[in-house]
C-alpha cells in the first residue's frame, strides 16, 4: 500500500487529471493489490450504469436532435473556415504587404527583362539577312567632280530591322556640321539620325527601325547641328 | 445490406464516415435508452434531458475515438459516452459547484429509484436488487456519485465529513454491490 492506493477511488469515477491518471495507470500495472480491487470495483461501478428505466420520449425529439446535430456541425465546419481565412489575412500587416508588394514588382521586372535578354539571345542566333538595298547617289547630278556614292540596306534578323547606310567620299564638314538621314514616304520626312564621316569621307550610320517605320526613299542632308527636326540644309544624297 | 439489418458497431463506423442516415437508426434503436438514462441522471427534468439528448448525439457524431468491441458491448459503450456528456454537462453548469455551497442540508437530496418493473431488463433489476441492500448512506453517496456526477471532495463537503470516511465508504459499498451482484447472477 503507498500513497497511490488512496487514488483507486478517485481513478474509478473518473475525477483525476491527465497526469495522474496516468501515474495511476502505471501504478497499477505494478500493485497487484490494486489491480485485484480495481476489477472487483469496476465491475460494480459499472453495473450502477444500468439503475435505470427505458423512456419513450416525445416524437418530436428525433427532428430536433439530428437538427441540432447537423446543423452545429455544419457551424463548426464554417467557423474552422473563417478561423483559417481570418488566420491567412491576419498575417497582412502594412509592412508585410508592402513587402510583398516589393517583391511582387521586383519579380515581375526581373522576369520581364530575363524575357526580353532571352529574345535577344534567340535573335543573335537567327540569320541577318538583306531585305533592301538601296544605291545612294549625288543629288546634284550636274556636280560632275563629285565622286559621292554610296548604299543603303534593310537588314532582319527576326522581328527586327535596321537602317544601314554606308557612303564615301563626302564632302568635308565645318565645325558643328553633320549629315543626317532622312526617312520618305508619300512627301512626309523622318529623321533617321545623324552622322560625321572620317577625314576621307567615309561615314556610315545604322538606325533600327520600328515596325511602322515605312519608307521607299532615303535623303541625306549636311545640317548645321544635330538638332534638326525637318531639313534645313541641301541635300547631298539620296536614293533614286 | 439495409440499414436495420446492421450491427451497432457498423453503423457506428458508418457515422464515423458521416453517414446521417446511420446516426438516425442508432437514435431509432437505442433514444428509450439513453433518454431514460439522462432522464434519471437529471433528476427528471425534461429540458435539460433534451440538451444533453442532442449533446449526446454530436458527440457522436463528431468522435474521433470509434467504438470497438474491445470497449465491451456497444449498449455498454453508449452509455458511458453518455455519462461523461451528463457529467461534463453538469460541471459546465458550474451551477452544480454554486449549489453546493447553498445547499439546504435540512432536505436530504432525493433520487428516486426507479419501481421494480416486469418491463426492466435483467441488469436493471438485478443492480436494484443489489443497491436495495445498501444502507441508506451508503446508496445517498452511490447516487450523489454516479447519479449526480459529483466528485468525492463536492461529497464530503456536501455531507460535511472528510473525504477519507467517504472514499471508504464508497469502498464498502461498490464491494457490497459486487457480492450482491454475484448472488443475483447465481
Amino acid at each position: 500500500m503507498n500513497t497511490e492506493c488512496a487514488n483507486l477511488l478517485s481513478f474509478l469515477s473518473g475525477e483525476l487529471g491527465e497526469k495522474e491518471k496516468k501515474a495511476f495507470t502505471e501504478h497499477l500495472r505494478q500493485c497487484s493489490e490494486c489491480t485485484r480491487e480495481y476489477e472487483q470495483m469496476t465491475e460494480a461501478w459499472n453495473s450502477l450504469k444500468w439503475d435505470f428505466e427505458e423512456m419513450e420520449p416525445s416524437s418530436s425529439l428525433k427532428s430536433e436532435v439530428m437538427n441540432f446535430v447537423f446543423e452545429t456541425d455544419d457551424e463548426v465546419l464554417v467557423r474552422k473556415e473563417k478561423n483559417w481565412s481570418g488566420f491567412f489575412f491576419k498575417q497582412f500587416t502594412p509592412v508585410t504587404s508592402g513587402l510583398l508588394l516589393a517583391v511582387l514588382v521586383l519579380v515581375f521586372v526581373l522576369l520581364y527583362s530575363n524575357i526580353q535578354l532571352k529574345k535577344e539571345l534567340a535573335a543573335i542566333n537567327l540569320p541577318m539577312e538583306v531585305k533592301t538595298s538601296l544605291s545612294l547617289q549625288p543629288a546634284d547630278k550636274t556636280a560632275v567632280n563629285m565622286n559621292t556614292d554610296g548604299a543603303a540596306y534593310i537588314l532582319q534578323q527576326g522581328d527586327e530591322r535596321r537602317l544601314i547606310v554606308q557612303i564615301q567620299n563626302l564632302p568635308s564638314l565645318q565645325e558643328s556640321e553633320v549629315y543626317q538621314v532622312w526617312l520618305l514616304k508619300d512627301g512626309k520626312r523622318r529623321n533617321a539620325g545623324t552622322f560625321k564621316p572620317d577625314e576621307a569621307g567615309t561615314g556610315s550610320l545604322t538606325y533600327k527601325l520600328s515596325i511602322d517605320d515605312k519608307f521607299n526613299q532615303i535623303g541625306i542632308t549636311k545640317e548645321p547641328d544635330s538638332n534638326s527636326t525637318k531639313p534645313r540644309g541641301e541635300k547631298i544624297v539620296g536614293s533614286s | 445490406m439495409r440499414l436495420k439489418e446492421k450491427l451497432d458497431k457498423e453503423l457506428m463506423a458508418l457515422v464515423m464516415k458521416k453517414h446521417r442516415p446511420a446516426l438516425e437508426e442508432l437514435y431509432d434503436r437505442h433514444i428509450k435508452l439513453i433518454y431514460g438514462y439522462i432522464f434519471k441522471f437529471t433528476n427528471g427534468n425534461a429540458e435539460k434531458t433534451k440538451e444533453i439528448v442532442q449533446l449526446v448525439f454530436l458527440k457522436l457524431w463528431t468522435t474521433k475515438s470509434s467504438y470497438n468491441s474491445e470497449k465491451g458491448h456497444f449498449v455498454s459503450w453508449l452509455l458511458t459516452v453518455t455519462r461523461n456528456v451528463c457529467v461534463d454537462y453538469v460541471r459546465k453548469d458550474s451551477v452544480h459547484i454554486r449549489n453546493n455551497k447553498h445547499m439546504d442540508m435540512s432536505h436530504p437530496i432525493d433520487i428516486e429509484d426507479p419501481n421494480n418493473d416486469i418491463e426492466n431488463g435483467l441488469l436493471h433489476s438485478e443492480i436494484a436488487n443489489a443497491k436495495s441492500k445498501l444502507s441508506k448512506p451508503q446508496k445517498r453517496l452511490i447516487d450523489l456519485l454516479y447519479w449526480k456526477g459529483y466528485s468525492l471532495t463536492e461529497i464530503a463537503k456536501i455531507e460535511n465529513e472528510p473525504v477519507g470516511t467517504i472514499k471508504s465508504r464508497l469502498h464498502q459499498s461498490l464491494k457490497l454491490l459486487k457480492k450482491h451482484l454475484e448472488v443475483g447472477g447465481l
